[in-house]
């Protein structure tokens, strides 16, 4: 017990550890790029994280997760621009971004949960096609494929400011998350993905269960879609395009599904990545195609590497423990 | 009247594209419960090859039968290299297949570069009848033909002949066929190398109607050929014919009469048809 409980903390001291060096970062090295990169993946790595509460946790696939991404994004951007660009409004609009983003995910698990996940994933991908078109349409309120600018609350002008909150808001979701999946609530999802039939003659409601992970997935990537565009200051149409989905779903995937962490690094690398790639790209014109490279890299990854990089390390990292208790015990057997 | 003629028109004709491309996607499914999101890729592929061997060879005839070996030497490849290792497993074969979607749409872009490219209609298909007061545009007549000349021939091997038998069998219980001692495997290869060919066929034929192609256009028709086979039920072929004229003609129809639900109305069938017949309009007992 006493064991144990010195584990867990040193756990967390390495946690808090690690988000007080992220904390100390932008003071320390004082450059530029380098804090609007950071918190470009920190941003990321909340979209991917709910991503990760479908995909690893639930075992359900979503091709809409662009659509909640962009309901932040759209909310955020349009009450800042036509309301005026306030902290309080910035607030509301995240609010509001997430109320929408639940009601919608709340409707679509609740027509299609109940059915194969394939209708999941067909449903979701019809359906945010479909809002994609009508951001397009809705010009007078969304201005289309062109955009528009608008001014970010004056207190995130200085980007450290922007970046503290965005790491703030990463830290809270993170946590907030790990409680749920730890949750007497999150073991049931969890029971959900490895067989639902199985959870099903348990006596739990499994459509209840996959409802709200659903809605829970959406109204974080709102939260995310709101912060993105305060970072950029601008929005348009291709913040609910399918290459969104995409990006979250890579992350997970390479990072490590089903672990929390696992999308945070999946979101560092593939930022990493694409930030090298884009400037590869200007010397070989080739690296302009890089999703060619990621698309090729994500296919492996699903066939051959379906843990992630996280996954994989835990499982190499409790496989020497397991073997270390064996060699202890065999030690005390003989003994 | 006129207009009404002209509507239905366009509606059929752009519900025989969309049938082209969700005829094999349902087939696919019913057949092995692979839910094929690479098939957009695979139409837009048809789309590319069509225009581009019509540009060499000026020939619409070669253009088509281009477009079909293309897609289904894709077919091939796609089954080969992208199912068959996560064979039987829902989730990476839902994730492999779009990840396979997002690689084929970008090596367009290397082939044949970013931007988009302009098809002609052949010049015994341009302009248009006139019948009475009603002013039939021939390309559009042209793909409705082929829609149903696809179904007549596919329906006539599905009912009559041993392999659609199988492949029928298969839809119900792809075990038992398996039993009975035959290779449902191979049937799946062929089944696969048929409706990527129909779906790059569906391309070919887009492009001359749309007038440009580009990369994204598979992933714009395949939501439309997803929405199709929701309607229609998933293994149901004549099922993705009727849901495709419905999607159609009811795209066409609201476009004109009610432009701001145009959008709107393929949700709402599709919302409908989940809520009161979750199986699909032809759902196919299993």
């Amino acid at each position: 017990m006493e064991h144990m409980l010195g584990k867990i903390n040193l756990k967390s001291v390495y946690f808090w550890l690690i988000v007080l060096v992220f904390v100390l970062f932008p003071f320390v090295i004082d450059s530029r790029p380098m804090t609007i990169l950071l918190t470009q993946i920190f941003i990321f790595a909340i979209l991917a994280m709910s991503y990760d509460i479908l995909l690893g946790y639930t075992g359900i696939v979503s091709f809409g997760h662009a659509m909640f991404f962009g309901f932040g994004a759209y909310a955020t951007s349009v009450m800042l621009k036509n309301i005026d660009s306030s902290l309080t409004v910035f607030f509301l609009s995240i609010i509001v971004g997430m109320v929408i983003a639940g009601i919608v995910s709340f409707l679509i698990g609740l027509l299609t949960l109940r059915l194969q996940s394939h209708f999941f994933a067909m449903f979701t991908l019809a359906v945010s096609g479909l809002f994609l078109v009508l951001a397009e349409k809705w010009r007078s309120l969304t201005q289309g494929n062109d955009g528009f600018t608008f001014r970010a609350p004056e207190i995130f002008s200085d980007r450290i400011n922007f970046y503290l909150f965005v790491l703030f808001c990463l830290v809270l979701v993170f946590l907030l998350l790990r409680l749920f999946v730890n949750s007497p609530f999150g073991k049931v999802l969890i029971a959900v993905k490895e067989n639902e039939t199985r959870t099903k003659a348990l006596g739990y409601k499994t459509i209840y269960y996959k409802v709200v992970s659903s809605v829970d997935a959406g109204v974080a990537a709102s939260l995310a879609g709101s912060l993105y565009v305060v970072s950029l200051r601008f929005v348009n149409t291709s913040m609910m395009a399918i290459d969104v989905t995409l990006n979250a779903l890579l992350m997970t995937i390479i990072g490590g599904v089903g672990t929390l962490v696992g999308p945070i690094v999946g979101a560092a690398i593939i930022e990493l990545a694409k930030h090298n790639l884009s400037i590869l790209a200007k010397t070989y014109p080739i690296f302009e195609r890089w999703i060619i490279f990621f698309g090729i890299i994500y296919i492996l990854a699903v066939i051959f590497f379906p843990k992630g990089v996280v996954g994989t390390l835990k499982e190499k990292w409790e496989g020497r423990k397991m073997v270390r208790q064996q060699a202890m015990k065999q030690k005390e057997d003989a003994a | 009247m006129e207009l009404l003629i002209n509507l239905t028109i366009n509606g059929l004709s752009t519900g025989m594209l969309i049938f082209l491309l969700a005829s094999g996607l349902t087939l696919i499914f019913g057949l092995m419960h692979v839910l094929n999101f690479a098939h957009g890729g695979l139409f837009a592929w048809g789309a590319y090859a069509g225009v581009w061997f019509y540009s060499i060879t000026s020939s619409f005839t070669v253009a088509l039968i281009g477009a079909i070996i293309v897609g289904a030497l894709l077919g091939f490849i796609t089954e080969r290299l992208i199912i068959r290792p996560v064979y039987g497993d829902v989730v990476p074969q839902i994730l492999i297949t779009l990840g396979f979607m997002l690689v084929i749409s970008e090596m367009l872009k290397v082939v044949w570069g970013p931007n988009q490219i302009a098809a002609t209609v052949p010049p015994a298909l341009s302009g248009s009848w006139e019948i009475g007061d009603v002013l039939i545009i021939k390309y559009r007549l042209f793909i409705i033909l082929m829609g149903f000349l696809v179904f007549g021939i596919f329906y006539y091997i599905l009912k009559r002949t041993k392999i659609g038998l199988i492949v029928r069998a298969g839809v119900i219980n792809n075990e038992m066929v398996q039993a009975l001692g035959i290779n449902i495997k191979r049937v799946f290869l062929l089944v696969f190398m048929t409706g990527a060919a129909l779906a790059a066929l569906g391309g070919a034929l887009m492009a001359p109607y749309s007038g440009v192609i580009y990369a994204e256009m598979g992933m714009d028709f395949a939501i439309l050929a997803f929405i199709v086979v929701v309607i229609g039920g998933m293994g149901s072929f004549p099922g993705s014919l009727f849901a495709a004229i419905l999607v159609g003609l009811a795209g066409s129809y609201m476009a004109y009469y009610v432009p701001d639900l145009s959008l709107a109305v393929n949700m709402i069938i599709m919302v409908l048809v989940l809520i009161f017949r979750p199986q699909g309009l032809f759902a196919v007992k299993g």
